[in-house]
């Protein structure tokens, strides 16, 4: 039974999950990006010129919080240049030629039974083969997992999926349900616990049951927890209150009061990882919106381009405006065509104007109804009042900084204010007032060090 | 060529959420002006096609200074959010029922421009532009203002001038025979254009609340209080019990609570605080009916109480997710050093 959050909003889900998996042929060209993570930037591992193979390690970086990235075909390295970034920026990225004949590269043999007890040899799999959070927040997963032990007792697995249109969770459940509870099974392993919990949401009940079903027969340690369907049931702090009811402190990790999200095709990529001993290559993405003829649920290889990505799956019947990565209620948009799928990229949603219901000059009405949706239990309407006036004392006062950006304020707002927009917005505000006041600090001790030397 | 096509399509970029909900506020006014048909189908049952003449021409008057005012000082037209049909309809809705219709063209001036447009239009006025507009009249045609009616189903019968059952309750005489329980209820009462018939109101007010557009929390802490207090101090000749339904019933209480005092910019938008709010309006209603120089005290009540909101909102700050009691504590004793620091 599952605990639940105050707020959340309901908006059109649009999945579908019927809709099955099909695999894109990989492009001519890959475009790989160094930074497919949270944390310290991959130095690419290969020439121009160079052959590599699927699956090749091609980029690297030692810091800790980092993950390696893998060639997803295999062919000719024919670039390492900056290139557009899904994001925006121009990131450097290394650009494979295709052979198309997908040689396999076997640096990654698949664990032993033995090996696969240990946690140390799991959370070393896991850091090689490039897993970071797959949900979209792209945190390098063996650093999180490896972090929590000792202090985490609590390990869930998120499968909520609340986000609308996305439903590569769901499949991966539905399609490769004995391989994705290996998966928890490992994660269960490394972060050393007895028990691991999975979060999944009512609308998917086929997974719950067929999972249950798995479970039962196999004795796994797992429980399955039915959720609520309700937008943001898969936010990390909200998965941890409905799993646990532990509520994670403002400003704070989810290990801070002993639990650990992980999401389900994270999982998946772990058996993936150890079973297999295959990276993070490919994912599925799904791709929709209205300028698409029909949702398809795609399995593409790591550094499509978004172009390519939608002739393949059926071309646009109408000019898309906006590429939104991810789901829409959290998604960012991508700024050009030639811009490639990451890990990280849940779905590829090419929006027109049908879903643009943006207003010149919105004004607020006050009607509070930002209020009643917040999760974190935050007051929008305030926030964002003393957004525009730039203050920033009461925007702390009124926890500003707490706000993780699920956007429900935005989406159940009838005067269409960019709520949202604001708060990230002040959120870079806050820090670039506190790097500023850092930098002021420390050229005030410079300055008085410099002092008390020529004294 | 697939390519070329490419190229000429200008992508757009927004933060995040991409997708928005349908509710905008036009249809949440357009909501509100549903919500009060069943109301006006009383009034028309009741006295004709004049009440309705006189709504109209306060609508459509509400509309034409909104329009006229931002035209003249080069801001953008709002009429398309339907906010200014709703506060001439609301306006309307506190006239008596025999207004001549140049009445409400005054009214709307005075609420539209003077309380709304002044301080910035929709969203930034700080008392609710029907109730604002209605005080204005009181007070400037207080004989009009108070010139009732007989309904259609109490023609013939023998009453000399009417008045409304609250200014018999609160007058000299009791209640004539024909103004009872049923007679509040179904609406067949001399009064205001949208003050008649309680369940007319109550349909309304669930429509509103089922639709979304109104929280339950104003309109039952109002009804609620006023009921509790006149239960508990009633009025001799009266029964207990019968003073505080025909106190609920009678009057602007049920329109007050439903369609006023939810005025989305002039009442709390915190939780607790839309309690204390709709708390607060329902002692100042039995108040003013109590002490006050007029038998009704709803619309004062409602004013009075527009001028506490951002107090009210200031004083009910809710704490984000997860904070625990010991930060909700640090918290509070840290407000509380401020304030003796200001003092």
């Amino acid at each position: 039974m599952a605990f639940k959050f105050k707020g959340g909003v309901h908006p059109d889900y649009m999945k579908n999950p019927e809709c099955p998996e099909t695999v894109i042929p990989a492009p001519d060209q890959v475009v790989i990006p160094m930074a497919q993570h949270i944390g310290a930037p991959c130095k690419p591992l290969v020439q121009v010129g160079d052959i590599v193979k699927m699956g090749q390690k091609i980029g690297e970086n030692p810091a800790p919080v980092s993950a390696p990235v893998h060639a997803s075909v295999s062919g000719k390295v024919v670039a390492i240049e900056p290139r557009p970034h899904p994001l925006g920026d121009m990131i450097m990225a290394v650009v494979i030629e295709n052979d198309h004949l997908d040689t396999p590269c076997n640096d990654l043999a698949p664990l032993t039974e033995e090996e696969m007890n240990d946690s140390e040899t799991i959370l070393a799999r896991i850091r090689e083969a490039g897993v970071v959070g797959l949900g979209g927040a792209m945190f390098p997963t063996a650093f999180k997992i490896r972090g929590g032990i000792g202090k985490v007792d609590k390990v869930i697995i998120n499968g909520a999926e609340c986000e609308p249109y996305l439903n590569g969770d769901h499949l991966t459940m539905l399609n490769y349900p004995e391989e994705l509870l290996k998966g928890v099974e490992l994660v269960r392993k490394a972060s050393c616990v007895d028990k691991i919990y999975m979060g999944i949401e009512k609308n998917k009940q086929d997974a719950i049951d067929l999972l249950n079903g798995i479970i039962a027969k196999n004795n796994y340690p797992i429980e399955i927890v039915p959720e609520n369907v309700k937008y943001p049931q898969g936010a990390e702090k909200m998965q941890v209150k409905a799993v646990t009811d532990r509520e994670v402190k403002p400003g704070g990790l989810p290990a801070g009061v002993g639990a650990n999200v992980v999401s389900t095709r994270t999982a998946y990529a772990i058996y993936q990882a150890c079973y297999e001993g295959k990276p993070v290559i490919e994912r599925i993405v799904t791709v929709g919106g209205s300028a698409m003829k029909g949702p398809v649920n795609a399995l593409t290889r790591v550094g499509t381009p978004f172009g390519y990505l939608a002739e393949q799956c059926g071309g646009f019947v109408k000019t898309p405006r906006k590429i939104v990565l991810g789901g829409p209620m959290m998604g960012l948009c991508a700024t050009s065509f030639e811009a490639p799928t990451v890990k990280g990229t849940a779905g590829v949603l090419y929006f027109t104007e049908e879903e643009d219901k943006m207003v010149p000059n919105p004004t607020c009405i006050r009607c509070g109804k930002c209020i009643t949706v917040c999760p974190m239990n935050l007051e929008p309407v305030f926030m964002y009042m003393y957004y525009t006036k730039h203050d920033y004392d009461n925007m702390a006062k009124y926890h500003v900084t707490d706000c993780f950006e699920c956007g429900s304020c935005s989406y159940n707002c009838p005067a269409r204010m960019p709520l949202t927009h604001a708060f990230k917005t002040a959120k870079l505000m806050f820090q670039a007032r506190a790097a500023k006041e850092k930098a002021k600090a420390e050229a005030a001790a410079a300055a008085a060090a410099a002092k008390e030397a020529n004294n | 060529m697939a390519a070329e096509k490419k190229e000429k399509i200008i992508l757009d970029v927004a933060y995040q959420p991409q997708v928005r909900t349908n509710r905008d506020t036009r249809s949440l006014m357009l909501d509100v002006i549903i919500a009060l048909i069943p109301t006006l189908a009383v009034t028309i049952w009741q006295y004709g096609f004049h009440p309705l003449l006189v709504v109209l021409v306060s609508m459509a008057s509400a509309c034409f200074f909104e329009w006229g005012y931002r035209k003249l000082m080069k801001k953008d037209c709002r009429v398309g959010d339907l906010s200014a049909l709703v506060t001439g309809m609301l306006l309307a809705m506190t006239l008596p029922t025999s207004v001549p219709v140049w009445l409400p063209v005054i009214g709307s001036f005075f609420a539209i421009v003077v309380v709304k447009q002044l301080y910035g239009g929709i969203g930034k006025n700080f008392l609710n532009p029907a109730l604002a507009g209605r005080a204005f009249l009181l007070a400037s045609y207080a004989g009009i203002m108070g010139r009732w009616q007989l309904p259609n189903a109490m023609k013939g019968i023998d009453a000399v001038s009417s008045a409304t059952p609250l200014s018999y309750m609160y007058g000299d005489s009791a209640l004539p025979a024909w103004l009872n329980m049923k007679s509040m209820f179904l609406g067949t009462i001399p009064g205001c254009i949208g003050e008649l018939s309680a369940l007319a109101l109550l349909i309304g007010g669930i429509y509103l609340i089922a639709r979304k557009v109104i929280s339950w929390r104003i309109p039952v802490s109002f009804v609620g209080s006023v009921a509790l207090v006149t239960l508990i101090c009633g009025k001799a000749g009266y029964g207990h019990f019968e003073w505080m339904v025909d106190n609920v019933l009678a009057g602007g209480l049920l329109l007050g609570a439903f369609f006023m005092a939810t005025d989305y910019v002039t009442s709390p938008v915190t939780l607790n605080g839309q309690l204390l709010f709709g708390c607060g309006c329902g002692l100042l209603t039995v108040l003013i009916r109590y002490f006050g120089g007029f038998p009704e005290g709803v619309s004062y009540a409602i004013l009075i109480m527009n001028l506490c909101t951002w107090a009210i909102d200031k004083a009910f700050r809710r704490y984000p997710f997860g904070a625990t009691k010991e930060d909700i504590a640090a918290d509070k004793a840290e407000r509380k050093a401020a304030r003796g620091a200001a003092k």
